[in-house]
């Protein structure tokens, strides 16, 4: 029961509700969209980075459970100033020591989704590069 | 009446769930309230029962074994077939055994479409289908360069607008595929009324009998189907299970998609001839444990009453169609208003709460719904939705399986609402 409510503690539906970073970037160096195909949630992350591959601007958008979009949003607030390898790094330990709270089997792919499409606009950043 | 009813005849949910024993288990500590029949149906102890003593006293290989176990295997294979095409009211020379309802649609559309569709040919299904009866068509259709075009649904509710259908027809469709009971909308499709119109106009009908079967009486016959595929784990069978209905004359003009064993009447070293009728669709070992789990869910389906299924779940659905939107004043619902016109199942959004986030807050009261798209992701990009929550009901849903329900609801109007 402890567990539950963590889920849906303030922190997590303040940003379900007022996600930070939501919008579009006027310039975005890359756009890569993600998608959980067994749910529908998606997710569009834009970054800004310098030659060095240091993530300077970001914006989120998208649709889904407040899961996928508290934990991207609090992503999104931890990315400017960070390498591209840094991220690339990063697993499910590290978003849910954003949210806070340990997310079961069912629902990890939702809190992983913006982390996923980050990782994936870098990969694609690179691979263009 | 038997032991599953009432003094009046109507079903005892609480006599009934005394069949299942998981409704009596606690998964995570809780009691189990189980509201996704519609993605795989409980199975009953007599189904599994019959599927122990099939394996312990009866299993061989049918259709080949000179021995008399052999015999008793082939004997419980094809009489829990001809069990089955009973239950549909159908000859058991013209039910195939497959290992699913996709499998059954997937041999319409790529055996008897790929022999009869050719460049410029339409095929029509509605926007509705489970992606089961929409990928195999789309798939057929690129490969002849066929048409595939689509019976159009409310961009509100997402009934289907029937009546567009006579419109569709002046394209003279050669087959027009649908879903007897849509999985998400709840609603049955006319088939008594659509199959002459559709065989007017030159057509076949397949339909999908998925969430048909199980929650109302079928008879394949009055539905003026040509080709029926259903599923045996939404029945309380296995997951293993399925099966496809034609007229033998179909079944007959139609090439085996899968060869091997069991479904050949000569091989040489460069060629073969086939098995006539069913045995040509059913390559290697039949999955006879699966077709015996199949018939005992058909008789205890029986026993129960299919009347009696569909009037009770008539009854739980009006209880969800009533309550819903006092426990979640902002659920969009779709389909019919009116639970007598419903099979099974209410699907809803709600704004507040997304569908996800109300499955994981409805599990900690041992809720189980579910979430997602449910395979219709069409209809739901329709209707400008990436998500709704399904209940659906079964003959053992009982009043306080819907209490939790509504109960959890509303615990999620108050998470998200503050």
């Amino acid at each position: 029961m402890g567990g539950m409510d963590d889920l849906y503690r303030e922190q997590i539906l303040e940003h379900h509700r007022t996600p930070h970073n939501f919008g579009q970037l006027a310039e975005p160096t890359i756009s890569v969209d993600g998608r959980n195909p067994s749910c529908g949630d998606l997710i569009t992350m834009q970054l800004q980075l310098d030659a060095e591959g240091l993530i300077t601007d970001v914006a989120f958008s998208g649709r889904g459970c407040a899961i996928s979009q508290a934990s991207a949003s609090l992503l999104t607030d931890e990315l400017r100033g960070k390498r591209a390898e840094e991220i690339t790094a990063l697993g499910s330990p590290y978003v849910m020591e954003l949210l806070g709270v340990e997310v079961g089997p069912s629902r990890i792919h939702c809190a992983l989704l913006g982390l996923e499409t980050t990782q994936k606009a870098l990969a694609t950043w690179r691979n263009r590069s | 009446m038997s032991d599953w009813h009432t003094p009046g005849g109507q079903l005892d949910p609480l006599k009934v769930r005394a069949a299942y024993p998981i409704l009596s288990t606690t998964p995570g500590g809780r009691p189990l309230h189980y509201l996704d029949s519609a993605a795989t149906a409980q199975r009953p102890k007599a189904v599994v029962d019959a599927v122990s003593n099939f394996l312990l006293t009866a299993n061989a290989n049918p259709h080949r074994g000179a021995y008399t176990l052999g015999g008793d295997a082939t004997a419980a294979y094809e009489g829990a077939r001809a069990r089955t095409a009973a239950f549909l009211g159908v000859p058991a020379e013209e039910l195939v055994m497959l290992g699913s309802a996709t499998e059954a649609l997937n041999l319409v559309a790529r055996s008897w479409g790929r022999a009869n569709l050719s460049r410029g040919d339409v095929v029509l299904v509605t926007e509705a289908e489970h992606h089961a009866n929409l990928i195999p068509w789309q798939q057929v259709t690129r490969e002849v360069d066929a048409d595939l075009e689509f019976i159009p649904v409310d961009d509100v509710t997402g009934e289907i607008l029937w009546d567009r259908l006579e419109g569709l027809l002046k394209l003279r469709p050669k087959i027009v595929a649908v879903g007897h009971v849509s999985n998400v909308l709840g609603s049955a499709a006319p088939l008594a009324q659509i199959a002459p119109q559709i065989h007017a106009a030159g057509g076949l009908l397949a339909v999908d009998g998925c969430q048909a079967v199980a929650n109302m009486p079928v008879n394949i016959p009055d539905t003026g189907a040509d080709f029926y595929a259903f599923s045996a784990h939404k029945m309380g069978a296995l997951f293993s299970g399925g099966g496809l209905w034609a007229r033998a004359h179909l079944l007959n003009g139609m090439n085996p998609i899968e060869t091997g064993g069991d479904m050949i009447r000569e091989v040489r070293l460069r060629d073969a001839t086939f098995a006539e009728g069913t045995q040509k669709f059913e390559a290697g070992t039949p999955d006879a444990s699966g077709t015996v789990a199949l018939a005992a869910a058909c008789d205890f389906i029986d026993d129960l009453g299919r009347e009696q299924i569909h009037a009770h779940e008539v009854r739980m659905l009006e209880r969800v169609l009533r309550e819903l939107p006092e426990a979640l004043p902002d659920a969009r619902i779709l389909g019919p208003r009116d639970a007598k016109d419903r099979i099974g199942l209410v699907s809803f959004s709600s704004d507040l709460v997304h569908a996800h986030d109300l499955a994981t807050i409805l599990d900690r009261r041992g809720v189980a719904i579910r979430a997602g798209h449910h395979c219709a992701m069409p209809l739901h990009e329709q209707l400008e939705l990436s998500a709704t929550a399904r209940v659906s009901v079964a003959p053992y849903t009982t009043d306080e399986d819907l209490d939790a329900l509504f109960d959890g609801l509303r615990d999620a109007r108050k998470i998200f609402a503050r």
